[in-house]
């Protein structure tokens, strides 16, 4: 099967007057049709960096230093803006921003902000994009009246809806998410991971699923990839990162532990102490070594590859180098 | 009966919509009131971390301000450390204050950005006027900072909040409470916003303190999973009234009221093989408005185990299940007995 | 707060402002502006110009409209400089029958390519005097210019004018030199005294002026008939030149570089109290409208309205109808009017931070309303009140000018709107005497800047949001 994505190298750093920030520090991976792949990390490891490039938009200061984005075979970094926004943004891939939802413009209607959306990338007469829209609307399960309301009238989950039925429109291939369920209580995101699933099923979408919550992750990506200081520390496939063996870099294998389980009684939580390091000047070696409790000699010597453990599996930890 | 700190007796506390000249004019004496908590009743003893459960919307924020005194209910009873604190005045609120503290959900925003970490500690002195040298309120500070695990100490006194992650404002955030050595603190979901390796950090960090001092937590939060961690008891609440109140693992190993099960069952596990799945939520839609509660049990439009006396009869009062575990559902047995048959077939 | 506190404070707000290169030259041409103020005696050319700007006297020596000084770089022919001579060789000498000649001559060293528009003598004398003015060229003509017999002086000022005096005398040098012909088409009237003075004596000279440059020697002589109760004293010489001074004068030929210096103080204090205060009240008012709300904020906002839509102008005749106008008066009717111009931001903005985490946060820690207002929302509208206060300086500045035009301004001081409005009624810019709007103008405007300088990077450091972006 063809890759729908594929990202070689990419290198995207933000140049900053204090020097430049290696945001992306040489991330390869392919994402197959119907597949979703989730990127986790903690907050400033690249996750939203990585997400906003593959959409050929990074945010300034940031630019491309290397690397390839091939959509559809076609690689997109040296394409001219026009071209990316008439034929690959929101046609190809779509973007659920961080915090949309919270940035709907309270003076204008949710059908206006849609329409503009709508209008922007694609030419529609007015009627059209009108019953496009309730018709998008009444996918992700709101009714057309709200194409009438001001934002400030809907709740947390209906403007999320609305958003993603924004993303949708223009029927794109792959849609990436980030953080969509983040300040929505539980249960609202819930019925927003079910609602994921199931236009992942009707339009055979593929998903970049971007959040810093492992449990989430588990619920909706068929890979993972973890994240950590611009770099991909350890990919693999849902069972392999959550199944019983459990995951293959001590990064990942923290995480988890930090990750509160509702139906396990524990005595103390884990955590990493330490904060991700400043990635103007990345630490020596690993870039995880310095919180790492099973670093050795060489972690802080040597950066170590990004190697394939077990069919599928990849992990960049000395650890699991034999020899 | 156990020492109790706080005892919340029929709090209630309903808005007045905002309304213009006009429309109370044309609208006359029909006004909707926002019923952000209608009846609430609980204890929380000395020395507990009492859980505060709900979704956005569920009033649990409000009773938090309730608590704070920083607004006033519309009625119902407060007793703090046996004495009534429902009404007080401007003296007696002061000393509560200094007795009840709070830690904010947003560390980025409950603190003045224009104010240094020394002066964000310093507030609270001058503010009740710890009278002390300069030398006494720095080891004051000091102090505070390295039971919060801010050290060296000096170093981040001088710093602005902007310089701080997340989690390091929300220690100087909990640093800022005990600098006046409270008995009670309301953490309204401080580790919300913070990310989710140093959420277990600073939960922890509060646990040590609790311990060490014997404070008293109520923590508000929406979020099951660090409540069975954190929290000795929960307390569960749905538009403006506690739906179950028990032991924290006796409400998550065997959730009575329907809310409670469907808030259990939306938390994800990290845990594989549940891609493919679609969720089956045992609840419908989304929270209705606290302006405009349904009448019978105030569940009943997202319940899907709901019958007609549910709809129709009188809202049932809270329940008693088991050691000190409370629910308000009627059908609270039945449902039970439907769910296991369910999952066993 | 102790004064260590204090202390430790100021240091640290200064080493933080010194980094702001835009604060520095504000705070810059503040200190150079107070400086100026302290040592205005010593930096004024006219002495007098505080109490005697609008007195003819004082500035009839002068010539009117005369470009700045300096502007003699940029020209090919050169202007002679309106100087004064005080330095004279003072010679006495008994005459017969008790008599006494008092002689003083200056040197004047003329080095211009045009002649100066006038010389004129200035002399304190006492009794019966007879004076008499004579000029030594460098080429050897002494020519006595004019006389004059004064009686029954008591300490008054002599002054003698050549270019009225002298005419007659020039007329008759001219005579020496030129043809009955050429002469006939020149009258005694017509010709201007320092023509021929400062002239090169040859045919035609009537005609055409060549400077005949070196050092002139001006003879002032004053005859003491009753030397025991008479005297002079205190001689000086004024060479009125076309140009003058720092930054020229003004068509009431007064020196505008005085003027200006004189009025910074005025400017200061106007633009200081006024923006201050009404600032100062504008803000608070805000605060507490929006802080407190309700009832209060509606009256409050009753009251805003009321004021802000009362015409100034009316109010100000009737006021100065009632009290004499002074400055401080004018002061307080700007503030009054002028308050009201932050309120409406600043009660949006105060709405605003009043919904803050951290204003909750200092409620729950027991913090009254007055320290919410003050610690909480006043520094953070601190840059705003800078901001806000740099704006109405000159307008505060512009505004007192408007008010002299009126008649309704303070008449014993000197103002930079005065000048400025004095220029427009002069029809300055149709006369192209550009050094008497550019100057009062720029300076208003460069006042303005400081507080705005001051004010923005007072905002940087109070705002350290700010900095890391």
């Amino acid at each position: 099967m063809n890759s729908l994505l594929k990202v070689e190298n990419l290198e995207m750093y933000y140049f900053t007057s204090k020097g430049a920030v290696r945001a992306i520090d040489n991330i390869s991976f392919e994402l197959m049709p119907g597949e979703t792949i989730g990127l986790v990390g903690e907050s400033g490891c690249g996750k939203t960096s990585l997400g906003t490039s593959i959409l050929r938009m990074p945010t300034p200061p940031g630019r491309y230093v290397g690397g390839k984005i091939f959509v559809d075979g076609l690689d997109v970094i040296p394409l001219p803006e026009k071209e990316v926004r008439k034929n690959i943004r929101w046609q190809k891939i779509s973007m659920v921003f961080q915090g949309a939802m919270n940035c709907l413009t309270p003076v204008y209607t949710i059908g206006h902000q849609m329409m503009e959306t709508l209008n922007e990338h694609a030419d529609m007469s007015r009627a059209d994009a009108d019953s496009l829209i309730k018709e998008y609307l009444g996918y992700v399960g709101l009714p057309p009246e709200i194409m009438g309301r001001y934002p400030h009238e809907l709740s947390g989950g209906m403007k999320q809806r609305a958003v993603i039925a924004t993303a949708l429109f223009l029927k794109p291939e792959i849609v990436i998410l980030d953080e969509p369920t983040t300040a929505l209580d539980v249960i609202v995101q819930a019925q927003i991971i079910n609602l994921l699933k199931k236009l992942k099923k009707q339009f055979n979408l593929s998903f970049m699923f971007i959040t810093h919550d492992l449990a989430l992750e588990a619920e909706v990506s068929d890979r993972i990839c973890v994240m950590y200081a611009g770099k991909i520390v350890e990919f693999g496939t849902n069972e392999q990162i959550y199944g019983r063996q459990g995951p293959a870099h001590p990064y990942t294998e923290r995480l988890l532990a930090a990750t509160p389980r509702l139906f396990k009684k524990v005595e103390k939580l884990h955590f990493i102490p330490g904060t991700p390091p400043d990635l103007i000047a990345p630490p020596k070696g690993c870039r995880f070594s310095p919180r790492c409790n099973k670093a050795f000699g060489r972690c802080f010597e040597e950066e170590p590859p990004l190697i394939e453990i077990e069919p599928g599996h990849m992990a960049a930890c000395w650890l699991h180098h034999r020899g | 009966m156990a020492d109790i700190i706080l005892s919340i007796k029929n709090l209630k506390k309903y808005f007045e919509p905002h309304q213009s000249f006009a429309q109370s004019i044309i609208g006359g004496g029909q006004k909707k009131l926002i019923k952000a908590v209608d009846d609430i009743s609980f204890d929380i003893r000395r020395g507990e971390i009492f859980g505060l459960i709900g979704e956005s919307g569920s009033g649990k924020t409000t009773t938090g301000k309730l608590v704070m005194k920083l607004i006033e209910p519309t009625s119902g009873q407060m007793i703090f450390n046996g004495e009534d604190v429902t009404r007080l005045d401007k003296e007696k609120l002061k000393e509560y204050r200094r007795k009840v503290q709070m830690i904010f959900q947003d560390p980025y925003a409950s603190m003045n950005p224009r104010f240094k970490i020394k002066d964000v500690l310093e507030e609270p002195l001058i503010i009740h006027k710890v009278k002390a040298t300069i030398e006494e309120r720095t080891k004051m500070i000091v102090k505070a900072l390295e039971e919060v695990k801010l050290t060296p100490a000096e170093e981040y006194m001088g710093r602005w909040p902007h310089m701080l992650s997340g989690g390091q404002r929300q220690r100087v955030a909990t640093a800022r409470t005990l600098i006046l050595n409270p008995l009670m603190l309301v953490a309204d979901e401080p580790v919300s916003m913070i990310d989710l390796s140093t959420r277990a950090e600073i939960l922890y960090m509060m646990k040590e303190v609790q311990k060490e001092l014997g404070l008293t937590y109520l923590y508000i939060t929406h979020d099951l999973s660090t409540a069975r961690y954190f929290t000795d008891r929960i307390a569960v609440m749905y538009l403006g009234r506690i739906v179950e109140i028990g032991r924290a693992d006796d409400i998550i190993d065997n959730p009575l009221h329907p809310y409670t099960q469907a808030l259990i069952e939306a938390v994800p596990e990290p845990e594989s093989g549940k891609v493919n799945i679609i969720k089956e939520l045992p609840i419908y839609g989304e929270i209705p408005s606290p302006a405009n509660i349904p009448r019978g049990c105030r569940f009943h439009t997202r319940c899907p185990y709901a019958t007609d006396a549910c709809k129709t009869e009188p809202e049932p009062e809270l329940m008693l299940d088991g050691e000190e575990h409370y629910h308000a559902c009627r059908r609270a047995y039945e449902i039970k007995a439907e769910r296991s048959a369910k999952a066993a077939g | 707060m102790t004064f260590g506190d204090i202390k430790y404070r100021l240091n640290e707000f200064w080493s933080e402002f010194r980094k702001e290169r835009s604060g520095l030259i504000g705070l810059g041409i503040l200190i150079i502006a107070l400086l100026i103020v302290i040592f205005e005696p010593l930096i004024l050319p006219w002495k007098d110009v505080n109490t005697k700007w609008r007195s003819i006297d004082y500035w009839q020596d002068n010539s009117a409209n005369a470009p700045p000084a300096w502007t003699n770089a940029f020209t090919k022919l050169k202007a002679p400089v309106t100087m004064r001579l005080e330095d004279a060789k003072k010679e006495e000498t008994e005459l017969d029958g008790g008599i006494k000649l008092v002689t003083y001559t200056f040197d004047y060293h003329y080095t211009a390519d045009k002649a100066p528009l006038d010389v004129i003598l200035h002399i304190t004398g006492h009794g019966d005097i007879p004076f008499q003015v004579a000029i030594e060229r460098p080429d050897g003509e002494t020519i006595d210019l004019a006389q004059r017999f004064e009686q029954g002086l008591s300490g008054q000022d002599i002054r003698l004018s050549i270019d009225n005096d002298g005419r007659e005398a020039a007329f008759t040098f001219v005579k020496n030199y030129e043809s009955q012909e050429a002469l006939e088409q020149f009258s005694g009237k017509s010709l201007r005294t320092a023509d021929v003075l400062f002239n090169i004596a040859q045919p035609g000279m009537a005609k055409e002026f060549k400077p005949l440059k070196g050092t002139y020697k001006l003879i002032a002589k004053a005859m003491l008939l009753d030397p025991e109760n008479s005297s002079v004293e205190e001689p000086y010489i004024v060479v009125t030149g076309s140009v003058s001074g720092i930054l020229g004068t003004d068509d009431s030929k007064r020196d505008l570089f005085s003027g200006l210096i004189a009025g910074l103080k005025w400017a200061l204090l106007i633009g200081f109290l006024t923006s201050a205060i009404s600032v100062l009240i504008g803000v608070m008012y805000g605060i507490i409208s929006a802080y407190f709300g309700g009832a209060v904020d509606s009256v409050m906002q009753f009251v805003y309205q009321i004021v802000n839509s009362m015409p100034v102008l009316p109010v100000l005749i009737v006021i100065s109808a009632i009290f004499k106008p002074n400055i401080y008066m004018l002061i307080l009717v700007m503030v009054l009017f002028f308050w009201t111009g932050s309120v409406m931001t600043v009660r949006s903005m105060a709405l605003q931070i009043k919904e803050e985490t951290y204003i909750e946060a200092a409620k729950a820690l027991g913090a009254k309303k007055s320290r919410i207002i003050f610690k909480h929302m006043v520094p953070i509208l601190i840059p705003y009140s800078f901001a806000s206060m740099a704006l109405s300086v000159p307008s505060a500045i512009v505004y007192e000018s408007s008010v002299s035009l009126l008649g309704l301004g303070d008449a014993t001081i000197v103002t930079w709107g005065q000048i400025l409005h004095d220029a427009m009624q002069g029809a300055a810019i149709l006369k192209g005497i550009w050094w008497w709007i550019l100057p009062p103008g720029l300076l208003i405007a460069i006042m303005g800047m400081t507080f705005a300088f001051l004010g923005f990077s007072m905002d940087k450091i109070l705002h350290p949001k700010l900095k890391t972006r």
